[in-house]
């Protein structure tokens, strides 16, 4: 915007008026380029949102009447056992997805950064190969793999004389398994985020950082994870936002019971809750009041997942 | 969701469940009411049931009507499907909708023509009575004609019997168990003798079977909900952990992946079997052909499943649709089908026909399955099937689900199917 500003200071009043002419298009420009994603997610992210709001609020049958109730179904939200259990699943699947695949990201990316990896783009691609592959497919074989009968998984807990361990239908087993399931999906995807930070530290820091006897640990310590921050604070915002709503994989888990993850609830989510309240039983306004349930719990995660990711600093 | 409404969703279908939603969605603004030519019509089905050779037949008869059939997925995508269309989306003309998901239907017959119309009234008298009552609606309009039925029968396998030591024909086979108590001694024998499983699972198999078996199940002849002391309820719930206990199960959990291998691998010798899972053992277990026969189910009678055809409120063509309904759902129409696609008729007119007796399955040692399954029906006493039927069964489903394949306590499995029944329907 400063490109009008001339040294010579002719007509003063004229230079003004087209001054003004211009920058206020100038400055309009940049909104207008933008306009069309807030429109696009005004019609298909902001309305919805505002909606699901409004049917919370309301006995909601979708082919029948909309009556209003106001709080009622948050209060009945409250005392629902189902809601509780649903919202511990969440959080402990999430905690036992996102965990290790951030960890185990972290350190697949220091190893292929690597300056004497060899075939190193081989190796960094293939890290996508899950991310690609159709959730549903990966859901079926990991599911066959954690069956109690003829799971690979067993077979090989058999050979060292483990009896069979059922995992779809304990708590624990069913949470191990999704988040297994989870974990595999997401975890070349955030490697590569990793790694094209990581690269883009310069090696002379780690070369002198060698120099003054720093071993790997202290570089990965002191210099690679100082650095990564920005990109760390940005995997655990996401990876909160996408773990909190795991959905396919506790659907495609229980084949007879794929609403409820099992007679017991025991791999139930708030989606899948949600999503069996609303189009399983018909009650919308209970499905969309979860809906909102679930809004807060996100951003209260994501909020207290920013303060703590937000304490690594670089070193000064 | 229960198991019974999910009776024939094969796997990977599910996938496609939120697409097909969206894609019903997508269809938009089709408000235009009786616009149609007459000439064609849209039929959405589930998978599984064979509609095609029903429409391939109707269009020999009417080579000028265009029949535009999808199949949308499971019973339940089905319905989901229909419930956005009818919230606010592209209807079709005719919708095929499974038993246990029509009381949702029903409570909201605004959505749906009224078949009375079209005569529907007239036609009532040609299907069996507690069948047609399913689909009447409070103020007496008829919103669905039924299309088939499950009946219900015992699956065995002749080979493992006769390993056992006990009887493979099937008259005898059904003499072992005239009640459900038999049947679990029957098991009892086996499992001792071979070391192995009888039955699949008790949820389905047992306590699904015999909560079937009587004049009332959830609901009072009024209406009102009774399942906390329903005696039936009570019984059959007994029934179902009783057959755990006695270790006859194989706990295979019906449509699962080892359920559908343990077929073939011989990991149970009896399946309570309706009419249309017969088409899912040979499926399954292709290797077992002519090592099945057909018992009849303890008890005597019984059934699981059957589905209705109905007409969305706003179809463009709802006579078109009609016109289908009224030819391929006549007594004539469904004993065609039976002899063609193996669903059962729910018109009782043909029960006796002698092409309906003779009919005979050659993978089920030539059991004449249209004989035993016709029976298992007219021994059926209708009860009431009310809105919250699939909620309270799917909760009783899984408690006994839950001792049987998790760590649940027998002792307080009928106090927890209570609370989370009430929790789920508040009642």
């Amino acid at each position: 915007m400063t490109t009008t500003l001339s040294p010579r200071r002719t007509t003063p009043e004229a230079e003004t008026e087209a001054r003004v002419r211009q920058s206020l298009a100038e400055r309009l420009a940049p909104y207008a380029y933008i306009a069309p994603f807030f429109l696009i997610f005004g019609i298909f992210g902001l309305v919805p949102l505002l909606f699901t709001f409004y049917v919370a609020l309301f006995d909601w049958n979708p082919i029948g009447e909309h009556v209003f109730i106001g709080l009622d179904n948050f209060s009945r939200l409250l005392g629902d056992p189902r809601f509780w259990n649903a919202a511990w699943n969440t959080i402990s699947m999430w905690l036992l997805s996102t965990v290790p695949q951030l960890l185990a990201a972290l350190v697949l990316a220091h190893l292929l950064n690597h300056a004497r990896l060899r075939l190193a783009t081989l190796w960094r691609m293939s890290m996508l190969v899950p991310y690609i592959t159709s959730v549903a497919a990966t859901t079926i074989v990991f599911a066959q793999m954690f069956d109690r009968d003829y799971g690979l998984l067993n077979w090989l807990l058999g050979l060292v004389g483990v009896g069979p361990i059922n995992f779809q239908q304990s708590v624990w087993g069913s949470h191990i398994m999704i988040a297994t399931m989870v974990t595999w999906r997401w975890f070349g995807y955030t490697t590569l985020l990793y790694l094209a930070s990581l690269q883009a530290i310069p090696r002379t820091i780690y070369e002198a950082a060698a120099v003054d006897g720093a071993g790997a640990w202290k570089q990965f310590r002191h210099i690679s994870i100082p650095s990564l921050r920005p990109v760390i604070i940005f995997t655990i915002v996401t990876s909160t936002i996408g773990g909190l709503q795991i959905f396919t994989e506790p659907m495609l888990a229980s084949h007879t019971t794929p609403l409820t993850c099992g007679p017991i609830r025991q791999c139930q989510t708030l989606t899948l809750f949600l999503y069996e309240q609303g189009f399983g039983q018909f009650q919308f306004g209970y499905g969309a009041a979860i809906g909102v349930a679930l809004f807060v719990l996100i951003i209260v995660i994501a909020t207290l997942n920013y303060l703590l990711s937000a304490r690594i600093r670089p070193e000064r | 969701m229960s198991p019974v409404s999910f009776r024939r969703a094969t796997p990977a279908v599910l996938a496609a469940a939120i697409v097909l939603t969206a894609a019903a969605c997508g269809g938009g603004g089709g408000t235009s009411q009786q616009s149609g030519d007459g000439k064609s019509f849209e039929f959405w089905s589930f998978t599984g049931i064979n509609q095609k050779k029903t429409v391939e037949a109707y269009k020999k008869i009417h080579p000028d009507v265009q029949v535009k059939l999808t199949e949308v997925g499971s019973t339940a995508e089905t319905a989901q499907a229909l419930t956005t269309a009818l919230a606010g989306g592209k209807v079709p003309d005719l919708v095929l909708i499974q038993g246990d998901d029509l009381p949702k239907f029903l409570q909201q017959p605004q959505n749906f023509q009224d078949l009375r119309q079209y005569g529907a009234d007239k036609m009532k008298g040609d299907y069996l009575d507690w069948v047609i009552s399913q689909s009447v609606a409070r103020s007496g309009e008829i919103i669905g004609i039924p299309t088939d039925v499950g009946g219900m029968a015992v699956a065995y396998r002749t080979d493992l019997f006769k390993a056992a030591g006990l009887p493979t024909d099937r008259e005898e086979v059904s003499k072992l168990w005239p009640t459900w108590d038999a049947f679990i001694e029957t098991g009892k024998k086996y499992t001792a003798a071979t070391g192995k499983a009888f039955i699949d699972n008790a949820a389905t198999s047992v306590f699904l079977q015999a909560v079937n078996q009587g004049p009332e199940k959830y609901y009072d002849q009024n209406g009102n909900v009774i399942y906390r002391t329903s005696p039936q309820v009570r019984t059959a719930f007994d029934l179902g952990l009783k057959a755990i206990q006695a270790g006859i199960s194989a706990k295979q959990s019906s449509f699962s992946e080892g359920w559908s291998a343990g077929m073939g691998k011989g990991d149970f010798a009896v399946i309570s079997a309706p009419s249309w899972l017969l088409g899912q053992i040979q499926d399954n277990a292709p290797g077992t052909k002519g090592k099945w026969d057909i018992a009849t189910i303890p008890g005597g009678a019984g059934n699981w499943g059957g589905s209705y055809l109905a007409i969305p409120k706003r179809a463009a063509n709802p006579k078109a649709a009609w016109e289908y309904i009224s030819k391929m759902q006549s007594p004539q129409g469904q004993l065609d089908h039976f002899l063609e696609a193996g669903s059962l008729p729910t018109t009782p007119s043909v029960y006796q026909d002698s092409k309906l007796l003779s009919q005979k399955d050659p993978f089920f040692s030539d059991a004449p399955i249209g004989k035993i399954y016709t029976e298992s029906l007219l021994g059926l006493k209708p009860y009431v099937i009310g809105p919250d039927d699939p909620a309270i069964g799917s909760e009783f489903l899984a408690a006994i689900t839950n001792v049987e394949q998790g760590k649940g306590d027998p002792a307080k499995a009928w106090d927890a199917a209570m609370a989370n029944i009430k929790t789920a329907i508040g009642k």
